[in-house]
């Protein structure tokens, strides 16, 4: 009898949070609010909690710290907890604080390394919506909406196959996943994300 | 001629001498034992290590992350911070295989190098060759994929490995902050090449 409620209970709480593919008018509708509250942000400032998954792993190693992106293209990952570490991505260099330990890599000549940059970007606000570099897929539930794009673009494809993005109702970015070929993926869930609030240059050097 | 090969064979023994020699360790005549490395041998623990590789002028960071699957069965992979990962290496008693690897790192000589300093950090137990005494520290001479080692006990904990060739030390494995058989500090030095692997435990 218990075991019959605890499936019955699983059988609920996973339909709860199920995912049904969008019609091609909800993904549209989507699709326009993430473009329009995109082009809308000057500002990002949120916590974020990032999950590494490997398979081989009993537990997802667990790191948190801040984001701080202002638009067009300076953004900045804090690192607090387990420990101290800061990435700024400005103009073609990124700059890193290891635990004091200042150091810069120059990424202009590395293509690859451009093209993650660009889309770290994009994915924080959300606008990944390119047919050519990605095959899209909309899903739904009560509470929000996921999109899958998969990469089709060889070299990106080592690295990183596909972006899995949730928004909630506004159009906000909640979480995103990158998932290697292997299938072992990050997962970067934001929270007491807050817009356009300003934010002082500085805070974007090393 | 026989004269020449005499003295070739005199020189040759008094220039080389040996690594336990040079450093004065006393040979002690005990049976074979049994070395145990306890820091990577719990199957229960996600052994993550914050890190930082000094490679000639370079230095880059990321997180070292070992698992023991089953007995003689680790993996060691490694993730920049924001998760990228950079290598994935599975290692089994008698084999060794590359699961991932970027580009970048994809260089065979890099590979075996990264191969031998996991596989020694990886290694529970071997068995000695030899036992020697040197102040209070115990040390025992064993051989690692044909290379000698020589292991440091300090109050029964292994605090140091060294990796010797001729009487030269070619590469050191130092564990530090020791709890719980989990070395919070492991520094891996090499000595003939500019490389330097500092580990700091967050788990």
């Amino acid at each position: 009898m218990r075991k019959l409620v605890f499936i019955t209970i699983l059988m609920i709480s996973a339909n709860l949070f199920a995912q049904s593919p969008m019609s091609d008018q909800e993904a549209t509708t989507l699709k326009t609010l993430v473009k329009t509250r995109a082009a809308t942000t000057k500002t990002i400032s949120s916590d974020f909690t990032q999950y590494k998954h490997l398979d081989f792993l009993d537990n997802d190693v667990i790191t948190k710290g801040q984001l701080a992106f202002k638009s067009p293209n300076l953004i900045k990952w804090s690192y607090i907890d387990p420990f101290k570490y800061s990435v700024i991505f400005k103009n073609e260099t990124l700059y890193i604080n290891d635990e004091g330990n200042k150091s810069n890599v120059d990424i202009g000549s590395n293509k690859m390394f451009k093209q993650l940059n660009k889309l770290i970007i994009n994915s924080v606000k959300g606008d990944m919506f390119d047919d050519e570099a990605f095959s899209i897929e909309y899903f739904k539930n009560d509470y929000s909406n996921l999109v899958h794009f998969t990469s089709k673009d060889k070299n990106l494809s080592k690295y990183i196959s596909a972006f899995h993005i949730t928004f909630n109702t506004e159009g906000d970015v909640e979480q995103v996943k990158m998932i290697e070929p292997s299938g072992d993926y990050t997962k970067i869930i934001f929270s007491n994300r807050v817009l356009n609030n300003p934010i002082d240059d500085a805070i974007f050097s090393n | 001629m026989m004269r020449f090969f005499l003295i070739s064979c005199f020189l040759l023994i008094f220039s080389c001498g040996s690594y336990p020699k040079k450093e004065g360790f006393q040979l002690d005549n005990t049976s074979q034992t049994t070395l145990v490395n306890p820091y990577f041998s719990n199957s229960e623990i996600d052994y993550v290590y914050k890190s930082k590789i000094e490679i000639y002028d370079n230095q880059f960071g990321g997180l070292l992350i070992i698992k023991k699957i089953s007995d003689h069965n680790h993996r060691v992979a490694f993730t920049t911070e924001m998760g990228n990962k950079l290598f994935d290496f599975s290692f089994t008693e008698n084999d060794f295989k590359v699961n991932y690897i970027v580009d970048d790192f994809d260089k065979g000589l890099l590979i075996k190098i990264l191969k031998q300093d996991f596989k020694t950090l990886i290694t529970e137990s071997l068995i000695t060759e030899s036992q020697y005494q040197n102040d209070k520290v115990d040390v025992y001479e064993t051989v690692l994929y044909n290379k000698k080692h020589f292991y440091f006990y300090d109050s029964h904990e292994l605090v140091k490995i060294n990796r010797v060739k001729g009487t030269k030390e070619k590469v050191s494995f130092i564990f530090s902050n020791i709890n719980d058989s989990i070395a919070d500090k492991i520094v891996i030095e090499h000595y003939n090449i500019k490389l330097k692997i500092t580990l700091k435990s967050i788990n």
